[in-house]
C-alpha cells in the first residue's frame, strides 16, 4: 500500500519538477532529426541502381538498429538520472526525515520509488521505440515485426540501471553514485566491443574479459539480445556490421536469468543497506 | 494504559568515534508536556531520531506508548516535526499534507477535513496552493507542524519547532502545545529556548555530552535554592551534625554554600544552626532560574 504511495509521489516528482517535460522535449527532437535522416537516407538507397533489395533491406535494418541504440542509450541514462540520488539525495537534502518517520517500511520506500521511476521508463521506452519503428516503416515500407524484443531488452536493461543505482545510493552520495554506476555502465558497453574483438581474433582471453563485464553489469548483454533480433529480422550477416550497436555473437537465453538475478540482489542489497542506515 | 508515553533505558549511541549518547534514561509520562533540552551537541536530536527509528540505537531499549520504537506501531503514533523542516519544495502546501495524510493511513474523507483544518492552524490557508519552494524558512516549519499533528497522534515530537518562527508564530505554537495537552496528547519538546521550556513544559530533562544531568519536575527543579551564608564559630561541626552537606565551603573565612529546596528548608537551616549556637552574620538565597539551572549543567559538565 505505502509501496504505491511512494510510487506515485515519485512519478509525481519527476513530471513536476519537469523531467518528464525535458526528456520528451529531448527525444522528440531527437526523433523529428531521426526520421529526417531516414527519409533522406532512404530516398538515396531506394534510388540506387547499384543496390539490391536485400541490401536495401539490411541497409534499413541498420539505421533502425542504430536508432534504437540511441534511445537505449538515453534510457540508460535516463534511469541513471532519475535514481542517482534517491536515497542519500533525499537524506542529505532533509526531505526523507519526516517521510521514513511515518509509519511505512524502508523497503516501501525503496521499492516505491523504483517502481515509480520503472513506470516513467516503461511510458519513455514504449513511445519512444512505437514512434521510432513507425516512423522507418512509414518512410521506407519496411516494418521490423522482431523489433518489438528491442523496447523489452531496453526496459529490461534500464531495470537493471535503476536498481543499481538505487543499491549504489543507499551508500553513496548523488555525485560518487553518478560516477560509479555510469563508470560501471561504461565499462560493460566497452566490454562488448572487447567481446567482438576477442570474437574476431578468436581470442579466448579478451572474449572472456567481454563475458566478463556482461556479469558485472549485465545492461549491454540484454541489449545485445534486442540487437541480434533485430540484425536477423533485416538478414545482416556476419561482417556487415560491427561497433557497439550492433551484436555479432548475441548472448545466449542464460543472460536473461543472470539479468534478473542482478536485479533482485541490487534491490535486495538497496533495501537492506537502507535499513540499516541512520537518516 | 500505565506505561509511559516514551520510556528509554540505557540508550547509547556513536556515530564512529563520536559517542552522541551515552547512558540516557528518560521516561516521559502520557498527557504531559516533557521538555527536553540541552546545549549544541548534546544528543537531543540523535535521541528523538532513535524514538523515531530513523536512528538505530547501539545499545539500549525505547518503547513508544508500550510498542518497540522504530516499529511500524509505534511510529503509527506519532508524529513528528524534524529540526531540518525540508520537505519536498515542488509540492503545494494541501498536497503536501495529503501526502503525509496518505502516508499515516488517513483515508480520502479524513484527509480533506484534516488537511484544511491544518493549514488555518499554521496560518497558511491563504498559501494552500503555493509551491513549497516559494514558502519562507518559518512558513515551512510552520506546514511541518501541520504534518506532525496532522494525523491527530497521541504523542507529538517536535524538534526545536520554533527555531525559525518569528514571535507571533512563536506564541501559537505555545498555544497550540497547550491546546494539545488539554486534548490529552503527549509532547515532546526539544528546544534550548528556556523561556519557551518554562511556560509550556510539566517536566523537563537536561542533556550534556549525550547523559542526562538533570531530570524531574520543572517547578521543582526551579524550586531548589542555593544559600551562602557566613557563619560564626562551630559552624562544621553543627552543619555536620545536622546532616547538611555544603556544596561549597571555605571555613577559614566562615563561607558555605548550601542547596535547599524551598524557603521552608532555609529556615529549617537557620534555625537549626542557631539553635547549635552558630553566629549567622550573612544569608544569601539565589533561587535557580531555568537558565542558572542549565547554565551550571551545561558547565559542570564540561570539566
Ligand atoms: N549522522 C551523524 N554522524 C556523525 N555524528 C553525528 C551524526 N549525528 C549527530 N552526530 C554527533 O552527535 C552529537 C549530538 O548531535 P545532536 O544532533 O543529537 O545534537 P543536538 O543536541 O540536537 O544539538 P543542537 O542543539 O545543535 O541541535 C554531535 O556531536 C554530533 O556531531
Ligand atoms: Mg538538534
Amino acid at each position: 500500500m505505502s509501496l504505491w504511495i511512494v510510487a506515485d509521489h515519485t512519478l509525481r516528482e519527476a513530471v513536476r519538477r519537469r523531467v518528464v517535460l525535458a526528456a520528451a522535449v529531448v527525444i522528440g527532437g531527437f526523433l523529428a532529426l531521426y526520421g529526417v535522416g531516414v527519409w533522406f537516407g532512404y530516398r538515396d538507397i531506394s534510388t540506387d541502381p547499384d543496390l539490391t533489395a536485400s541490401m536495401q533491406r539490411v541497409i534499413v535494418g541498420f539505421m533502425l538498429q542504430g536508432g534504437m541504440w540511441s534511445l537505449n542509450f538515453v534510457a540508460s541514462l535516463l534511469a541513471i538520472f532519475l535514481a542517482v540520488g534517491s536515497i542519500s539525495g533525499e537524506i542529505d537534502q532533509g526531505t526523507m526525515h519526516a517521510v521514513a518517520a511515518r509509519p511505512l517500511r524502508r523497503s516501501s520506500i525503496v521499492l516505491g520509488k523504483f517502481l515509480g521511476n520503472l513506470l516513467l521508463l516503461t511510458v519513455f521506452i514504449g513511445i519512444s521505440t512505437a514512434v521510432m519503428i513507425a516512423v522507418v516503416a512509414i518512410i521506407t515500407g519496411q516494418f521490423a515485426e522482431r523489433a518489438w524484443t528491442a523496447p523489452f531488452a531496453m526496459l529490461f536493461a534500464a531495470a537493471v540501471l535503476l536498481a543499481v543505482t538505487i543499491a549504489g545510493s543507499t551508500r553513496l552520495g548523488t555525485l560518487a553514485n553518478g560516477v560509479v554506476v555510469f563508470t560501471l555502465y561504461a565499462v560493460a558497453l566497452v566490454g562488448g566491443v572487447i567481446e567482438q574483438i576477442g570474437n574476431f581474433l578468436d581470442n579466448p582471453v579478451t572474449f572472456d574479459i567481454g563475458i566478463a563485464t556482461s556479469v558485472l553489469l549485465p545492461t549491454r548483454a540484454l541489449w545485445d539480445l534486442a540487437g541480434a533480433q533485430l540484425a536477423q529480422q533485416s538478414g545482416s550477416t556476419t561482417g556487415m556490421t560491427g561497433g557497439p550497436f550492433s551484436s555479432l555473437n548475441p548472448p545466449s537465453g542464460w543472460m536473461l536469468l543472470v539479468a534478473a538475478v542482478y536485479l533482485v540482489l541490487a534491490l535486495a542489497y538497496a533495501v537492506r543497506a537502507f535499513q540499516r542506515r541512520d537518516i | 494504559m500505565d506505561q509511559a508515553a516514551i520510556h528509554a533505558t540505557g540508550l547509547h549511541k556513536s556515530f564512529g568515534d563520536t559517542h552522541a549518547v551515552r547512558g540516557v534514561d528518560l521516561s516521559v509520562p502520557r498527557g504531559e508536556v516533557f521538555g527536553f533540552l540541552g546545549p549544541n551537541g548534546a544528543g537531543k536530536s540523535t535521541v528523538v531520531k532513535i524514538i523515531l527509528g530513523l536512528v538505530q540505537a547501539t545499545a539500549g531499549d525505547v518503547t513508544v506508548l508500550g510498542h518497540p520504537a522504530g516499529s511500524l506501531a509505534a511510529r503509527r503514533r506519532i508524529g513528528f516535526l524534524p529540526e531540518t523542516f525540508r520537505f519536498h519544495e515542488w509540492m503545494h502546501a494541501s498536497e503536501f499534507l495529503d501526502f503525509h495524510g496518505r502516508l499515516a493511513g488517513l483515508d480520502r474523507d479524513t484527509r480533506s477535513r484534516r488537511v484544511p483544518e491544518m493549514l488555518e492552524l499554521v496560518g497558511l490557508a491563504q498559501r494552500r496552493r503555493d509551491r513549497l519552494a516559494t514558502f519562507s524558512k518559518g512558513m515551512l516549519q510552520r506546514i511541518g507542524l501541520a504534518q506532525a499533528l496532522l494525523a491527530e497522534p497521541p504523542l507529538v515530537v517536535l524538534d526545536e519547532p520554533t527555531s525559525a518562527l518569528d514571535p507571533i508564530g512563536r506564541r501559537d505554537v505555545r498555544d497550540i502545545i497547550r491546546a494539545l495537552r488539554a486534548g490529552g496528547t503527549t509532547v515532546f519538546l526539544n528546544s534550548h529556548l528556556l523561556s519557551e521550556i518554562e511556560q509550556v513544559c510539566d517536566q523537563v530533562a537536561i542533556i550534556n555530552r549525550g547523559q542526562v544531568v538533570a531530570a524531574g519536575d520543572l517547578r521543582q527543579l526551579l524550586a531548589a535554592r542555593e544559600v551562602e551564608l557566613r557563619l560564626g564559630d562551630g559552624a562544621d561541626a553543627a552543619l555536620r551534625a545536622a546532616g547538611l552537606e555544603p556544596l561549597s565551603a571555605r571555613p577559614d573565612e566562615g563561607r558555605y554554600t548550601l542547596t535547599a529546596g524551598s524557603d521552608e528548608e532555609i529556615a529549617r537551616i537557620t534555625a537549626n544552626l542557631a539553635g547549635a549556637g552558630v553566629s549567622i552574620y550573612e544569608v544569601q538565597v539565589r533561587s535557580n532560574s531555568l537558565e542558572d539551572l542549565f547554565v551550571r549543567l551545561a558547565d559542570s559538565t564540561d570539566q
